[in-house]
């Protein structure tokens, strides 16, 4: 997949890149130290780097920083529980998944809990601060790709018929489908409002909305995943 | 047995996804019990099951030798028995001294060839003609048993192992002819045994093919899981390295510019081509084919290259063989389409979106797009491909493609196929939940915790 190409931090730049205090999580020290440094080069303030999944937890629950750059298959927990836990210990970082692997489950995993947005390591340098500073703005990074999948798992949640009864788990609008697909197909966020009649700004909106949907199952499973495996939520180190 | 493999390759011959994809590992009962702990355990109990006959097919083997030596004793107690009204007895001793002595070789030195037990079929055949010599004819015609007895019988058996069901009533038909032409007149006792005969070669010989059969099946399905479990361990080892190393000289490259930027660009695009090579996506799907399914994803992988984009679900996208194999050629006649006419720079994107009763395939382009008066003009020209590559075969499936033209350019195909399969049953995705879910170790969800 080449899914570099059309994440679409379009906006984002709003926040000075001074301000915005990022964790890097990466086992591989070559990207860690060039991850680390391309964005002390463009202004960004790196709190902490981090080689396994325990330790981006626990890092990035000390330093509370705008972003959390993880790689996708860290050693220790997977990407999915690291976002998991952290979002279990109510950490408000952003997390954006950078990662050499395009397996589909896993980013997916990875987004339902709680990342931001996904960019694959082929991904340019421009590209990667513009995701980084749209992830610290809170929106979306979206691929095609990503999109595609999410897309995919709304069918799936729909078909298998909507999660418990007690909790059923939010369908998107006919509008936010419509959207998602135009973004599964290449579309950014400008064609996407021009082509619909909308502002930018709806469009962001409902992209963020669909995001919201997918992440809003309850909080008790997660804190519950967390405890199962061996994530101590209480103590911060 | 071959018969049964190549018939049972037939359905899937054409599949683009796992080697040979014949059989999952999880459709097939037995091999979750094996050890599949690691790769070296996989291979030792591969090879056990492939170098050996299949169980069964041994135990037979040994219950013939056994057979052999009391069909012997039973032949020889019955000579005994009647020992008064056999005429020349010493050629009735010389008889079954040669069935002793075949018995006694072939206990000692077993050979399972056609060679050996067409002799020992030949030998029993001739004892039993033999009695014609042996005995007055009125003893035969009133029914005495002929010298070999039922010691031919595991000349029959040996042949439905060796051959099947075929050889076992072939052997027992030339075992009934011979007890024929030894009575002359046929006897109630010599019409019974001959059908106790071909009912036992046939039935013996249908059991060996039936063990074969499924012997040949697990032997597959292991062959399968263990080249899985080596494309884990070789994925594994590749993303964790190569692509790492890939994807970083790509990127260190392209900062530095010049000829540095095109050998960077030379291990982006590998990066891409291996990143896909083993991505895991198609290995779960090896063998749905044994449905008559297949699953699109897998089936248009093959269009992705640097300007086309496969945008899929997690889930595999299945459709009944036949419609996949016409929607995937429907989308290489839109891509194609593409190529021709959206420009050099255009990118495209395929779309797969299985909404249960309907998959939906839409292809966008970024090229130049069409006016839009133009494009039903196109259309009719058979200018954009569309009319008969596109169009006509989704009609014979019951579908609809659409050509629209956005207003930023670009033209996109949006292709509807009804999905029979699931059609009135939206329940089969909570069939195939479960397993999914147990392999799936993230969490099923968020708080959506937005505040920052």
């Amino acid at each position: 997949m080449t899914e570099q190409e059309d994440a679409m931090p379009q906006q984002g730049s709003s926040t000075p890149p001074e301000h915005i205090r990022v964790v890097v999580a990466d086992d591989h020290p070559m990207w860690r130290d060039a991850v680390a440094r391309d964005l002390a080069d463009a202004g960004f303030e790196v709190l902490a780097t981090a080689d396994d999944g325990r330790s981006a937890v626990a890092r990035t629950r000390a330093t509370v920083p705008d972003v959390l750059v993880l790689d996708l298959n860290l050693p220790g927990l997977t990407g999915a529980e690291v976002c998991a836990a952290l979002a279990a210990a109510q950490v408000p970082t952003r997390i954006l998944i950078l990662s050499a692997s395009g397996d589909h489950q896993d980013v997916l995993d990875a987004v339902k809990a709680g990342a931001l947005g996904y960019l694959v390591k082929s991904a340019g340098r421009e590209e990667f601060l513009a995701a980084v500073r749209a992830t610290a703005a809170g929106e979306p990074v979206f691929t095609a790709g990503l999109a595609g999948l999410v897309l995919g798992e709304f069918r799936r949640v729909k078909a298998a018929g909507g999660g418990s009864p007690e909790r059923p788990i939010p369908e998107l609008t006919d509008r936010e489908t419509e959207i998602l697909k135009y973004v599964a197909t290449g579309m950014g966020y400008k064609e996407i409002a021009a082509t619909l009649f909308l502002s930018h700004r709806t469009v962001q909106n409902h992209v963020q909305n669909i995001f919201g949907k997918l992440q809003m199952h309850n909080r008790v499973e997660l804190v519950r995943f967390a405890m199962e495996r061996g994530l101590d939520l209480a103590d911060p180190t | 047995m071959a018969a049964m493999r190549s018939g049972a390759g037939q359905d899937h011959t054409g599949e683009p996804g796992g080697p040979g994809s014949a059989v999952t590992p999880a459709s097939v009962p037995s091999p979750p019990a094996l050890p599949y702990a690691d790769g070296s355990s996989v291979a030792a109990s591969t090879k056990a099951v492939l170098d050996d006959e299949h169980v069964v097919v041994r135990g037979l083997w040994r219950a013939v030798d056994v057979f052999r030596w009391l069909a012997l004793a039973y032949a020889v107690w019955a000579a005994w028995e009647r020992h008064e009204q056999i005429a020349h007895l010493a050629l009735g001793v010389a008889v079954l001294g040669v069935l002793a002595g075949w018995t006694l070789a072939v206990t000692l030195r077993p050979v399972r060839t056609v060679r050996a037990y067409a002799i020992e079929l030949a030998i029993g055949c001739s004892a039993i003609l033999a009695t014609r010599l042996v005995d007055d004819p009125e003893v035969i015609t009133a029914g005495a048993k002929t010298i070999p007895s039922i010691w031919p019988t595991a000349a029959v058996v040996g042949f439905a192992v060796l051959r099947g069901w075929r050889g076992g009533l072939a052997a027992a038909s030339v075992v009934a002819a011979c007890s024929f032409v030894e009575v002359v007149e046929p006897t109630p006792n010599t019409i019974t045994n001959s059908i106790f005969g071909l009912l036992l070669g046939g039935c013996i010989g249908y059991c060996v093919d039936l063990a074969r059969s499924s012997h040949a099946a697990l032997a597959e399905a292991m062959r399968l899981d263990a080249a899985r479990a080596e494309r884990d361990r070789l994925a594994r080892t590749v993303h964790d390295g190569v692509l790492q190393t890939l994807a970083f000289i790509n990127r260190r490259a392209s900062d530095l510019g010049g000829e540095a930027a095109r050998l960077g660009a030379m291990a982006g695009e590998q990066e891409r081509i291996l990143r896909t090579l083993v991505s895991q996506a198609d290995l779960a799907e090896v063998g749905r084919a044994v449905s008559g399914d297949a699953d699109l994803r897998g089936l248009l992988r093959h269009v992705e290259d640097d300007d086309v984009q496969l945008v899929s679900p997690a889930d595999a996208v299945l459709l009944p063989r036949r419609v996949a194999d016409e929607v995937v050629a429907a989308v290489e006649a839109a891509l194609d389409n593409v190529r021709q006419h959206a420009g050099d720079d255009a990118r495209a994107w395929v779309l797969l979106d299985d909404a249960g009763d309907e998959v939906a395939v839409t292809i966008r382009d970024s090229g130049r797009g069409v006016p839009t008066g133009r494009l039903a003009e196109a259309v009719a020209q058979g200018r954009l491909g569309v009319s008969s590559s596109i169009l006509g075969r989704l009609a014979d499936l019951g579908g609809t493609a659409t050509v629209t033209s956005g207003p930023a350019g670009g033209t996109t195909v949006e292709m509807r196929i009804p999905n029979r399969r699931t059609a009135g049953s939206a329940s089969r995705h909570h069939g195939r939940q479960p397993d999914r879910r147990a392999e799936r170790r993230a969490v099923d969800g968020t708080d959506g915790r937005g505040a920052s």
